[in-house]
């Protein structure tokens, strides 16, 4: 079982990294939409919301089809704008399952993340609804053929008095009441939705719900563009004594209504039962053991200064400021571990190294550069520049300033990396180290590289030293797609780092007491 | 601008543009339902079964031993009639299947929608639906039967709204047998329906709603 479960995150992972790849070489990193989809998807849903708006003053429950097709043929108002609610609602589906694959590709389904996921997929789920009963709402031929098949599959659940598919039936005009009740839910859903939005991202601190400005605009601006130019096809309206040979079907919403009619309702309704069980049960399948890499932050409250960094720092509000147990007057640190992901981020944001998760605190990032990285790098002469990759980083760029003489040292998110492993490198004799982190959007931390960069050039708590030359200091973004780029700045870096002065090995100074560990047993 | 960046803008465009215009596709594919231009009769009607009762009238001694406002004269107890469905086409067995009321107890109305497929053109068409029960119902018996035994005090004219609500029982329910032989032009691409016409009580056919 557990070799299929990361057998399938291993193959969700590939087909990410392919799409994210061909994204970046068309939109560049910052701009690559693939790594914005939980924020397209939720600006998506404001475009819903502010059509819809505007399309629910000219929708008639007594005649839908003749008020929708009204609308189609105002060429001014009512054609693009029923146009940009509808190709608005396949952009919010497409980016709503591809946000679905990268958490789970990147594993960020289970444990803390469990309630994100559940309430995503009822997010998606609702969408799915509200998109069936927008498209019954039109009484075209596609909507009546939904409303059909929806009709037949509630005609097996023994909750209406009268079987459903009798109001299509003919022998008697749709009732109004039907479209009532349609609209209701049409209507009613998007509100329970941005309940479940609130629920989706109650578990991180800071949540970011749209994507950067000029994406936005892009994607808004270029739909509206296509509503106008190719407004959304309307077809012939519904019949209930007319057999269509073929229907106009959005196969991006509906695209397992040809499937579902194939088979029985009994068959459709244990397949759609059975996909979203799996579905919900995934972050049962995917979490992995609270230990090693997974394990939640531990504080230690002899280095605790109560500085309330970590708090801040922390993308999912897992740390607290509590009061001490003991006679020092400052609050400490109190870590969540049901709420705490082990992104590691804390232990990057505290000078003292007071925090972080085991085997990934500063000191433990300091005793592992002694221990392994400067006696290597004391093998080689000059010494090489370091390259302190991320984990997630992809493996061919990793290669690249590896074979272009740097040394890789890799650590689970720059986020994690502790601002006093830079410095003491420096001192060590590094000529320089260039940091190379995932693109902002796409960290599986949330904000390593941003309270990264802030951290070290902007004097964010546990800020690099003053005293530390920035020059020999980058960040730069290693990002699938990207190669060309990601190799061009490690390329500038060095010539930068070449040109300046041999760096002046400082390997007996000692870094400020304040990021040396105290040993256990010596603290007062 | 450098050439890279123009040329970068320019494929982003191309890109965007051929994925609005897959999107724009998918969101109305033409998906064909059916191979060959058939027709198709509908079936469709909701009516309340009949109660398949054996009554009987209950002496003065039993009603005396009984509390004034339970003293119902006549009382059934049974079960609700279960239909055959059957449909032939030229003389040739299209479909048959047994039809009872909803529910757990089959006490609610039966619903009847049943979609078949037809080759287009005239057909002779022959729809029965008939109660499979064979035995006598004694409530329609009773429908207007009355009591030899006044109606005094709180309760007068009793007996007169028990008569009245048997036959209204009577006349809700569908009658013992439903049947239509005709012959009905079916054009392709279009649906007749067979309906239960809830004033004649007769099946009839449409062409268009109502």
């Amino acid at each position: 079982m557990r070799l299929h479960e990361r057998t399938l995150e291993r193959a969700a992972r590939r087909v990410l990294a392919a799409l994210d790849a061909a994204a970046t070489r068309v939109y560049g990193s910052a701009h690559n939409p693939i790594y914005q989809t939980g924020t397209v998807a939720v600006a998506m849903l404001l475009v819903l919301i502010g059509t819809g708006l505007v399309l629910v003053f000219f929708y008639r429950v007594g005649t839908p089809s003749t008020s929708v097709a009204r609308l189609a043929a105002d060429p001014w108002l009512g054609a693009w704008m029923r146009s940009l609610h509808r190709y608005a609602t396949d952009v919010f589906l497409i980016a709503g399952a591809l946000h679905l694959l990268r958490m789970f590709a990147q594993a960020r389904s289970w444990g803390p993340r469990a309630i994100a996921w559940v309430v995503g997929l009822m997010l998606f789920g609702a969408g799915v609804i509200c998109a069936w009963t927008g498209f019954v709402m039109a009484w075209d031929t596609f909507g009546e053929r939904l409303a059909r098949d929806g009709a037949r599959l509630l005609d097996v659940v023994p909750i209406f008095s009268e079987p459903l598919s009798r109001i299509f039936a003919g022998d008697g005009p749709v009732p109004s009441a039907f479209f009532f009740v349609n609209l209701f839910v049409h209507i009613g859903l998007p509100l329970a939705m941005g309940a479940m939005l609130w629920l989706h991202v109650s578990r991180v601190a800071r949540p970011t719900l749209l994507p950067p400005k000029r994406v936005t605009w892009t994607i808004v601006g270029a739909l509206t563009a296509t509503a106008v130019l190719a407004p959304a096809t309307l077809g012939p309206a519904a019949d209930a004594f007319r057999l269509s040979r073929s229907t106009p079907l959005d196969l991006v919403a509906a695209w397992w209504l040809p499937l579902s009619e194939r088979v029985t309702p009994g068959t459709a309704w244990s397949v759609a039962l059975v996909l979203a069980i799996v579905m919900f049960l995934v972050p049962r399948f995917m979490r992995r053991p609270r230990e090693q890499s997974w394990a939640p932050s531990v504080v230690d409250p002899r280095l605790c200064t109560g500085c309330n960094q970590c708090p801040q720092d922390c993308p999912w509000d897992a740390i607290t400021m509590v009061k001490r147990d003991d006679d020092r007057p400052s609050l400490v640190a109190l870590v969540d571990p049901a709420r705490c992901v082990s992104c590691g981020i804390c232990a990057g944001s505290c000078a003292p190294m007071g925090v972080g998760p085991p085997g990934r605190t500063g000191r433990d990032q300091l005793a592992a550069l002694r221990d392994d990285v400067l006696p290597a790098l004391a093998l080689a002469s000059p010494a090489p520049i370091v390259a302190i990759c991320c984990a997630q980083a992809p493996s061919s760029h990793v290669a690249a300033v590896r074979a272009r003489g740097a040394y890789v040292h890799a650590v689970t998110c720059v986020g994690n990396l502790h601002s006093s492993v830079i410095e003491r490198l420096l001192r060590d004799g590094v000529p320089g180290v260039i940091v190379c982190g995932c693109p902002p959007r796409d960290c599986v931390s949330r904000e390593g590289p941003k309270w990264l960069v802030e951290r070290l050039f902007n004097d964010r708590e546990a800020e690099l030293k003053a005293r530390v030359d920035r020059r020999r200091v980058r960040v730069a973004t290693f990002a699938a797609g990207s190669f060309g780029e990601s190799i061009a700045a490690f390329e500038s870096f060095v010539r930068d780092v070449n040109a300046l002065r041999p760096p002046v090995r400082q390997a007996d100074a000692e870094l400020d007491m304040e990021c040396e560990p105290v040993p256990f047993g010596e603290e007062t | 601008m450098t050439p890279g960046t123009i040329v970068r803008w320019a494929l982003a465009v191309v890109v965007s543009a051929g994925a609005l215009l897959g999107m724009v596709r998918a969101s109305a594919a033409p998906v064909s339902l059916r191979r060959v231009e058939s027709a198709r009769l509908r079936l469709s009607w909701s009516a309340r079964p009949e109660r398949i009762e054996v009554c009987r009238t209950l002496s003065a001694a039993e009603l005396a031993q009984r509390e004034e406002h339970m003293r119902q004269r006549v009382e059934c107890e049974g079960r609700f009639a279960t239909y055959l469905l059957r449909v032939e086409s030229d003389g040739r067995a299209l479909h048959q299947s047994i039809v009872q009321g909803a529910g757990l107890r089959h006490d609610r109305p039966l619903f009847l929608i049943r979609e078949i497929d037809m080759p287009p053109g005239a057909h002779h068409v022959r729809v029965t639906f008939a109660r499979r029960e064979t035995t006598d119902n004694d409530a329609a018996a009773f429908a207007g039967a009355t009591s030899p035994d006044a109606d005094t005090g709180l309760f007068a004219g009793r007996a007169q709204r028990e008569v009245i609500e048997r036959a209204r029982r009577a006349r809700a329910a569908i009658p013992p047998r439903l049947e239509l032989d005709t012959t009905l032009e079916f054009l392709p691409e279009r649906v007749v329906v067979v309906s239960l016409d809830p004033e004649r009580r007769t099946l009839r056919v449409l062409t268009k709603t109502p």
